[in-house]
């Protein structure tokens, strides 16, 4: 299925609160910043990381109430009664989210670039980062289709987005280290699948290639994907049906 | 002679135990225009969507073109076209790419789909909008560019759920003379509708069904002449105050002094009563009523039409909702990604 992108502004106004973040929550806390994690170097270069995959994040959520639109709105019928083939109307669905989600992280990471983040591993690196973040939007899109599915709702999907938003993001190390978090944290922290991929991601930008970081995150992202991926995928036939 | 369509003893029960189909049987002939009626929450959707191959049957069988419904479906879906009663087009892409997308969804390649697409544009007037945004399109437009969707891969058999609900009465008449245009090419054409004027002009055959069962079908000729009598409504003063009482009196009357008369149905005002040669009834009726102090106050004849079929079987008048949900949707523009 080939579905065009033309929606500009759509893309522009989801990242409006990454970019926010960026620029303004960096400076904010540019003396703090070495305090609460990045140490010698600055603190917009630390939460890159976290500033990119939150905006994964929050990208992914917007999957699923785009199916609940497609439901709602006759669309998914309507290509239902084509012969166009079943999974490939849910993969298309997952491409475009993933497309969506690298041409948001490459506009990041620009910027961050123009703000002084120059990553450790180079243009290389970049690509890396880039394919870890498409990699974990796919995932996590897949807790949001499959809420989408479910609950055919897209208030729920938004809500539920928005609750889990927060805590997950505050309790891993996307913004901060784990040094810095109080104990119960930490450990509620090194649970959290989002601080393994922000880890990743940052090893990339500020260490270089770290593989047992990496290759940790991707389990657990694959781990992720599996579970929310396969609910989707049954769920979806159960709507198709 | 099997039909294009063939659907015999079909049952459809949903999950929480509501059966929406509970035996239906008909069959419709190839390049028939064929009218599918029934009051909301007939089973007529349902329907539809098992012979689309959206939804799957309980029991009983049903074929188009001869294929399964469930083991040939995929075959079914290249040579159907379906318009769901909303509207779909994508907001964001121009008709011309909506047609295009709809073209590669049907698996149509290279420059027969640019051909195809000029063709439709032409066929639904859209020609000097094809370049605009879908958005931008009024609902008028909107269902034209729909149906157009529904005919880029030069279906067979086109499944029209409500195609003109909601809209205005120039792109009703739009949308029906295309539909009686791609008729006489030899497209077989399954509808379903509220507006029984257009149904009585174009459909050659159709089918009533109330409750999940067809409760009539036939030519529209032949249905209103099995009605056999002019209706007489009559509308009486106050027959809302005093509940039913009016009604109940009037029945009676009708019963004892009245041989001719066929059937009585409630309506809205008061009765609909059929009988042969209704016009000479009429003064008989105003006499009798006047002695027994029912009061009328309206009387009007006419000769059957297909309401009166459709009240005959279903019990209720059919309802247009001149603004759907579905069409309040199009017109405040649903963005899609």
């Amino acid at each position: 299925m080939k579905k065009l992108v033309r929606n500009p502004i759509l893309v522009f106004f989801s990242l409006f609160q990454p970019i926010i973040f960026l620029l303004l929550f960096t400076q904010l806390f540019s003396n703090l910043g070495r305090f609460i994690g990045s140490g010698t170097l600055s603190y917009t270069t630390f939460a890159t990381a976290g500033i990119v995959l939150q905006n994964a994040f929050s990208s992914a959520f917007q999957s699923g109430t785009a199916v609940v639109d497609d439901i709602k709105s006759g669309f998914l019928a309507k290509m239902l009664a084509t012969p166009v083939n079943r999974s490939a109307i849910l993969f298309g669905r997952l491409l475009s989210d993933v497309f969506r989600v690298v041409a948001q992280t490459i506009i990041i990471l620009v910027l961050a670039f123009a703000l002084g983040v120059y990553p450790a591993t180079g243009f290389i690196g970049y690509l890396l980062v880039i394919f870890t973040v498409a990699f974990f939007g796919l995932a996590w899109s897949g807790i949001s289709l499959a809420l989408g599915l479910k609950t055919k709702s897209a208030e729920t999907v938004f809500g539920i987005a928005g609750a889990l938003t927060f805590p997950l993001l505050f309790m891993s190390t996307a913004l901060v280290s784990q040094g810095f978090m109080p104990s119960w944290m930490q450990t509620v922290s090194s649970y959290n699948p989002i601080s393994y991929a922000v880890n990743a991601i940052r090893v990339l930008i500020i260490t270089g290639y770290d593989w047992s970081t990496i290759l940790q995150a991707y389990g657990v992202i694959a781990g992720i994907g599996v579970v929310t991926l396969g609910a989707t995928l049954y769920l979806f036939r159960k709507v198709v049906s | 002679m099997p039909g294009i369509i063939d659907v015999s003893q079909l049952v459809k029960t949903y999950g929480d135990g509501t059966k929406a189909v509970k035996g239906i049987t008909f069959s419709v002939n190839e390049g028939e225009f064929f009218g599918f009626l029934g009051p909301n929450g007939a089973g007529k959707s349902t329907t539809i969507k098992i012979l689309t191959t959206l939804l799957q049957k309980t029991s009983g069988s049903a074929s188009v073109a001869g294929l399964n419904v469930d083991s040939d479906a995929a075959k079914i879906r290249k040579i159907i076209g379906v318009q769901n009663q909303d509207t779909v087009v994508d907001e964001d892409l121009t008709g011309r790419e909506n047609l295009v997308l709809q073209g590669q969804l049907q698996q149509m390649h290279g420059p027969a789909i640019k051909e195809r697409v000029d063709d439709l544009l032409k066929i639904v007037d859209l020609t000097d909008a094809a370049d605009k945004r879908a958005g931008f399109y009024s609902g008028g437009m909107k269902k034209r560019l729909d149906l157009a969707t529904t005919l880029v891969h030069n279906p067979k058999i086109l499944f029209l759920d409500e195609p003109t609900t909601g809209l205005d009465p120039q792109s009703r008449a739009a949308i029906w003379a295309y539909l009686k245009q791609l008729n006489e090419q030899g497209i077989t054409i399954f509808i379903t509708t509220q507006y029984l004027e257009e149904v009585d002009r174009l459909c050659r055959r159709l089918a009533i069904v109330d409750l999940g069962e067809i409760v009539a079908q036939g030519t529209p000729g032949d249905l209103k002449q099995e009605i056999g009598a002019d209706s007489i409504s009559l509308g009486f003063e106050n027959s809302s105050m005093n509940g039913g009482d009016t009604k109940i009196k009037a029945r009676q009357v009708l019963e004892q002094k009245f041989d001719g008369v066929s059937n009585v149905v409630d309506s809205d005002v008061g009765l609909t009563v059929y009988a042969k040669n209704g016009s000479y009834m009429v003064p008989e009726l105003v006499r009798a009523f006047d002695e027994a102090h029912i009061r009328l106050s309206t009387i009007g004849v006419s000769s059957p039409t297909l309401d009166d079929v459709f009240l005959k079987h279903t019990g209720k008048r059919i309802r247009v909702e001149e603004v759907s949900s579905a069409n309040s949707r199009g017109m405040f523009g649903r963005r899609r990604r």
